[in-house]
């Protein structure tokens, strides 16, 4: 029954998907069985859909809430996210993960509702058995953030969809402090900003936007016209703020994995279109941009705050036309 | 099902679910239950479900930021109610809407009006034009903890098609916001429809569907609106079981039948000591052939004629008074009927002061009926459908409990068991009254509710 998993420092040594399974199964075999079973679950189509925006304010997610885990538990599961996501920058990849869990720790304390506001309330679930050669996903996420990784054939086959948001978007939180998407909306500001006053006119969308378009529950829906100014038509120094955009969210995935997804994107740069509305700062109401080519999709939204009045908070999403949940 | 706007805008159900699907509710009803059947399992589930999330802050806690029309389907127009979250208009129109919402409808009423009139287009399959009228407008502003303030703005419309065309199919081609924000959605749902038996009282609606972009052809097409339809006897139906919950539901009516019952079984003082106790003194005529059945009848059939004749004029607005005297006076009726049960007070005069009481019950009853802006014909049914169905449930409990009343009152308890049934009445009638002056419920009635 109590088979002692592998030591994390083992896997370490791994690699690929190899790498995250032995992380994976080491988190797992961490947990009572009663845990297990919250933990592992079927790969469905309908589990791999049960991402959320929103806060835990009644049952969206699957998996196990983190603030069910003792503290060996947590850090066995943190190692194992610290094992898909990037560490080039302290505020992008696992640090803008732990952004995120801090600020719904800050948001629960400034509205006085750490019930909901917690980062005990972020999910953790294994869609079908970790494993080197089958078909399994590992999601992650919890207000404001959602991550996807799909493995099959000992490959990953999908890393989206992908949501960000943050609020507040800059904080301090235990001495530290906190900006998770900071970076993705300087990279839009510095993208439109770049803009010759042509390029805005066909860039600028002619309806507004107060959210993304393709949040949770919209799969599939992709615009069949793309929109905006096309980036082949565009120098190849904006063209260079097109891409450090489309890393400031691929980039939050180990190394190895954004580099896989960043060539296939910059190869479809020249047929991928950049469209925005709003004020072009992203820190205006309203403020909304889109990349939308071949394969890639992001949006992100700047939306007013409800609790802290006279200031935005962002949506994104990181999509993918053909590899979200794997292409399942 | 109820639609549910959750506290962060989105809807309780996936956007997906039948866009354009007809509504469901009437067919999902079984057919072959009788009214009564039907009245008593509502409240069973009413109960089972509703009591719970009592004062838990309603299910429309949040309409940020979709929109949401509801309509109230009339005999030859559909009037309704818009629901816009300010902010979402000012991104579609300007005019710092939101930013400066004091005096909104004053300032820019006129402004309002014309680009509602603009955005809201109903039309038959065959492309002709409904008529459009808009009613009033306000701001209303909600605070809420979990989700902080926001403000939208209400207006009332009626739309009418023309004469002969279709009411329940058409095009309900609406882009008030829409026109401009692509992320906004609007929740179209029925509150009423009498001809399909909805009527409820309550903020339950019937969602029809979702006017939003199609994202993926990046096109706004026109909703079309499909009713399945209602017919009279379905409408009558309804009534009649809404006449049969509106007794069930309240515990007041239900009690306030049990002291008439206890007052009208009087047995005889027992001189002597062993005499048997009869519910009618020596053989009166009208008294003994049924046992004690026909004061009962004489008594319920005072109270009905009394309900039945305010119940008509109050909800063809001939007679109109403000609920809370009304409520009280109920009050006061279940206590003067317990001081009778307790100690005959006007045993000659009996019939007539429970006419009397009736007269003030159906008043009450009369609340339910008006306010739904029914058609002369439907609120005839709809009165005669609703006594219909009070006067089931009334006969309901009375043979339910007349029976054991009427067995005890042979046996040397009852008149322990009268009078210690009338002294709680009274306690709850004082209660009641304590209540519904105060407007706020007090132990007594929380322990019986």
């Amino acid at each position: 029954m109590s088979q002692i998993a592998p030591v994390s420092a083992d896997c370490a040594k791994e690699k690929g998907t190899a790498k995250v399974v032995c992380f994976a199964e080491a988190f797992k075999a961490t947990l009572n069985a009663e845990q297990t079973a919250q933990l592992q679950l079927e790969y469905t189509k309908s589990n791999a859909v049960k991402w959320s925006n929103f806060p835990e304010f009644r049952p969206t997610r699957v998996g196990i809430r983190l603030g069910l885990l003792n503290p060996a538990q947590l850090a066995a599961a943190k190692a194992l996210m610290s094992a898909v996501l990037s560490h080039e920058s302290e505020q992008e990849g696992f640090g803008e993960m732990e952004g995120n869990l801090a600020a719904d720790d800050f948001f629960g304390q400034h509205t006085n509702n750490p019930k909901l506001f917690s980062s005990g309330n972020f999910f953790i679930a294994f869609l079908g058995k970790p494993s080197t050669s089958d078909l399994w996903e590992l999601q992650f996420g919890g207000h404001h953030y959602a991550f996807a990784n799909t493995y099959k054939g000992g490959k990953i086959i999908g890393a989206t969809p992908s949501f960000r948001g943050v609020e507040p978007s800059v904080f301090e939180w235990n001495g530290k402090k906190y900006q998770p998407l900071e970076q993705e909306k300087d990279a839009f500001a510095t993208l439109i900003g770049s803009l010759k006053e042509e390029e805005k006119t066909t860039a600028k969308l002619r309806l507004s936007f107060n959210n993304i378009l393709l949040g949770p529950n919209q799969d599939g829906k992709f615009p069949l016209e793309k929109q905006g100014v096309k980036v082949g038509d565009l120098s190849s120094a904006q063209q260079k703020w097109v891409k450090k955009a489309m890393e400031s969210y691929v980039r939050d995935l180990d190394a190895e994995t954004a580099e896989e997804w960043m060539k296939k994107y910059t190869a479809e740069l020249p047929e991928t279109y950049v469209a925005y509305a709003g004020s072009g700062t992203m820190n205006q109401v309203g403020d909304y941009v889109r990349i939308d080519g071949p394969s890639i999709w992001i949006e992100y939204s700047a939306q007013p705050s409800r609790d802290i009045p006279g200031t935005t908070h962002p949506h994104s999403v990181w999509r993918d036309r053909k590899s979200d949940y794997g292409g399942n | 099902m109820p639609i549910t706007r959750t506290p962060f805008g989105e809807t309780e159900k996936p956007i997906m679910v039948e866009i354009n699907g007809p509504l469901t509710r009437a067919a999902d009803r079984p057919e072959g239950g009788t009214a009564l059947f039907r009245a008593c399992f509502r409240l069973f589930w009413l109960c089972l479900f509703l009591l719970p999330l009592w004062g838990q802050g309603g299910l429309f806690a949040h309409p940020m930021p979709n929109s949401m029309v509801i309509l109230n389907v009339h005999e030859k127009s559909i009037s309704g109610e818009i629901m816009l979250p300010l902010g979402e208009l000012q991104s579609a129109i300007g005019m710092s809407v939101n930013d400066r919402s004091e005096r909104l409808v004053e300032r820019l009423g006129d402004a309002l009006r014309m680009y509602l009139k603009q955005h809201i287009r109903p039309r038959s399959f065959e492309g002709k034009p409904w008529m459009v009228t808009l009613g009033e407008m306000k701001v209303i502003e909600t605070k809420n903890e979990l989700t902080g303030d926001y403000k939208e703005l209400i207006v009332r419309f009626e739309m009418t098609p023309p004469e002969h065309y279709d009411l329940r199919n058409f095009y309900f081609d609406y882009d008030v916001i829409l026109h401009q924000v692509a992320s906004h959605k609007v929740l179209v749902n029925v509150r009423q429809d009498w001809e399909r038996g909805l009527v409820s009282e309550d903020t339950t609606t019937q969602q029809v569907g979702v006017i939003e972009w199609d994202i993926v052809q990046g096109k706004l097409n026109p909703f079309q609106v499909s009713l399945q339809q209602g017919s009279t006897w379905k409408g009558f139906q309804n009534m009649v079981s809404l006449g049969i919950s509106h007794i069930a539901a309240g515990t007041d009516h239900i009690l306030f039948l049990l002291t008439l019952l206890l007052g009208a079984i009087q047995p005889p003082i027992p001189c002597g000591g062993g005499a048997p106790l009869r519910p009618s003194p020596k053989g009166s005529k009208k008294g003994s052939p049924f046992g004690g059945w026909g004061a009962v009848l004489k008594i319920v059939t005072a109270f009905t004629i009394g309900h039945s004749l305010t119940l008509l004029l109050g909800s063809v607005q001939w007679l109109h008074f403000p609920s809370k005297p009304i409520e009280v006076l109920i009050a006061v009726t279940i206590l003067v009927s317990a001081f009778h049960a307790f100690r005959p007070l006007y045993p000659k005069w009996e019939v007539f002061i429970v006419g009397g009481f009736g007269l003030i019950h159906g008043l009450a009853f009369a609340e339910t009926l008006t306010n739904l802006q029914l058609s002369a014909k439907q609120m005839i049914l709809s009165i005669l459908g609703f006594n219909v169905g009070i006067e089931l449930m009334q006969l309901f409990l009375i043979l339910l409990v007349f029976p054991v009343l009427l067995l005890l009152s042979k046996t040397r308890y009852y008149v322990f068991v009268r009078q210690a049934g009338a002294v709680v009445m009274m306690l709850l009638a004082l209660a009641w009254m304590v209540e519904r002056i105060q407007e706020k419920p007090n132990f007594i009635t929380e322990l019986i509710s």
